[in-house]
């Protein structure tokens, strides 16, 4: 694993958004170099984490550390190098692949070199380099989030923050998206965390984190978790905690 | 500055690649200025003019020939001999009511009265109609009054209407569309959710303030020639000051509406909020900006708004430079007050927008 990069540890975060506690005394820890799933039902809090990772939103109580190998850094000195996708997708549709980019160069102040190769990798990884001229509002669906996530990698970011990025997506682009995630972590050195409400994805994490009514309901490898509940799904896993829910 | 310019290109791309953003910044100008410019005149024609009694006199016959000559009536078609029924029935605009006898016979008497009965239901057209017959009796009797007025008509010798209005349609259109293009640019933002993305981003606030800003500031000047280039073949309005000058208002007044355009979206959700918000801001200050109506003859509660409406102090710079040439007073002082609206304008929403932004 590689040691220089990002991890997170969040203790006990509680917020409240309007009459709902959306967070309620959460903890997780992210290493560095995983790609880490956050798994739960809707409105379970995932969003909620997402912003409060990226400084959006603020905790009521609770903590957010943010860690290098050296040691404790703060939010604004990791800001330059966190990239966050939003849920939903933020692109102009009257804007090429291209100008996309070169907005998003802008946006993060890439010096020309860097934005030249940056530009060259990012759009071979994702398999877009045909379409560049095209406009986003003639993308398809699949071919839309490659294109969120490549801006949002345009920065080099140590970590990446995708707030349910296959949502609405057909499973055939779901795989190269997730294809796509997996050769970025080989090829660089980042955290990545993926919201998702799709039980499925949770098998494609290094590691899961399953939250429910803004707590952490259980956080480790896929696989080592199903063995433990003695499930094979993690829509199992959830049934059995809505069971435990019901019953008095 | 890379970063202003990112923007700046990226708003150019959107807004000129958006139909509905391409008729409003080219197409609707010159639609408005036309129509407004050839369908708002004071000046009333095509008046309906009847005679009851007969035109036996030859007085009445030779105002009646006058009338007609002048080009301004027409002859009324009429069913019924009631003077007032013609009105009534919506048959003539005007009628001439011979005195019993005759108009020759009371002029002889020396008591000459003819009744003449208008339809006052449009004000501006009544009156019109006595201005007209007043003119026509003067030119029947060439007396000469011991005192007269060498009357020089300066700067519209023509006292063409189009000529006062077409600075003001001028100035609402800038103001329309740069208020428009702003808020609507950035409630687009929040609805598409990229606004999101560019919180997230690396930047300040100020450079996204900017970067959702000065674009328009740009748009909006390069639509100002489109708008005298109209103006000045359609209605022969000629530009007798320094066009220069006429930018540099331009650009403050500009400054200003973009101002107001930002305010607008941070209070708008949605573009649809935001468009009523522009045309709720539009309607009151055109009324209140001397356009149309003069505001010295407003009462001073009134007068009190349209001396802080930008559009009146634009449409007096406009009105001033192009036909008059330009007073270097009024033009300081106008520049100079838009100057200090547009800081403000920008300064209030620059922190309402910051803290939506955060």
């Amino acid at each position: 694993m590689n040691t220089s990069g990002v991890s997170l540890k969040v203790t006990g975060l509680f917020k409240k958004l309007r009459q709902t506690q959306a967070l309620q005394g959460l903890d997780m820890t992210f290493e560095s170099g995983l790609i880490h799933g956050i798994i739960g039902p809707e409105g379970a809090g995932k969003t909620t984490l997402l912003r409060h990772l990226m400084g959006l939103l603020h905790a009521d109580r609770g903590e957010i550390q943010y860690r290098r190998q050296d040691g404790d850094i703060s939010f604004s000195e990791l800001r330059q190098n966190i990239a966050y996708m939003p849920q939903t997708q933020s692109l102009y549709p009257e804007l090429s692949i291209h100008e996309h980019l070169e907005f998003f160069r802008t946006l993060y102040q890439l010096s020309d070199q860097d934005y030249a190769e940056r530009r060259r990798a990012l759009l071979q990884m994702s398999r877009l380099e045909e379409f560049t001229e095209r406009l986003a509002s003639e993308l398809s669906g699949g071919m839309y989030k490659k294109l969120g996530l490549i801006c949002s990698l345009l920065a080099s970011p140590l970590v990446l923050l995708l707030d349910e990025p296959t949502n609405g997506v057909d499973p055939l682009s779901r795989r190269d998206f997730w294809q796509l995630l997996y050769d970025l972590q080989k090829s660089e050195d980042i955290l990545i965390l993926v919201t998702t409400s799709y039980m499925d994805e949770a098998l494609k994490c290094q590691k899961v984190h399953l939250l429910f009514d803004g707590k952490t309901l259980l956080e480790g490898q896929p696989d080592a978790i199903l063995q433990q509940k003695k499930c094979k799904s993690f829509d199992e896993v959830f049934l059995q905690y809505d069971a435990l829910e019901e019953s008095p | 500055m890379k970063t202003l310019w990112g923007f700046i290109r990226k708003e150019f791309r959107q807004t000129l690649r958006d139909p509905r953003m391409r008729i409003l910044l080219f197409l609707a100008p010159c639609v408005q200025l036309t129509i407004f410019g050839v369908a708002l005149s004071t000046e009333a024609k095509n008046i309906r003019l009847s005679v009851v009694g007969g035109l036996s006199d030859t007085t009445l016959q030779e105002i009646h020939r006058k009338a007609l000559a002048s080009g301004w009536f027409i002859p009324a078609r009429t069913s019924s001999q009631d003077p007032f029924m013609q009105i009534q029935n919506d048959e003539a605009d005007a009628v001439m009511v011979t005195p019993v006898g005759g108009l020759d016979r009371s002029l002889g008497r020396g008591t000459g009265e003819l009744q003449l009965l208008i339809n006052a239901t449009n004000v501006t057209r009544a009156q019109g109609i006595e201005r007209y017959f007043s003119s026509i009796v003067r030119s029947l009797y060439e007396f000469k009054p011991p005192l007269s007025f060498d009357v020089r008509v300066l700067y519209n010798p023509a006292m063409r209407t189009a000529l006062f209005l077409v600075p003001g349609v001028m100035s609402m259109l800038v103001c329309l569309i740069t208020i428009l293009l702003t808020s609507m640019s950035i409630t687009r933002e929040k609805e598409l959710g990229t606004f999101e993305t560019l919180i997230a981003a690396p930047v300040r606030p100020e450079e996204v303030i900017l970067g959702k800003t000065v674009p328009f500031v740009l748009l909006g000047m390069s639509n100002i020639p489109l708008i005298v280039g109209v103006a000045m073949a359609l209605f022969g309005m000629p530009l007798r000051g320094s066009l220069w000058l006429l930018l540099l208002s331009a650009f403050v007044f500009v400054c200003c509406t973009v101002g107001i355009g930002l305010f607008i979206s941070t209070i708008a959700r949605t573009q649809q909020q935001s468009m009523m918000g522009g045309f709720l801001y539009l309607f009151p200050s055109v009324l209140l900006s001397g356009m149309v109506f003069p505001v010295e003859n407003m009462p001073w509660v009134l007068r009190v708004f349209s001396y802080i409406n930008p559009l009146t102090y634009f449409i007096e710079l406009l009105r001033n430079i192009m036909l008059k040439g330009g007073d270097a007073r009024l033009i300081v002082f106008n520049i100079l007050i838009l100057s200090a609206m547009a800081l403000l304008a920008i300064t209030v929403s620059w922190r309402r927008f910051k803290t939506t932004l955060s």
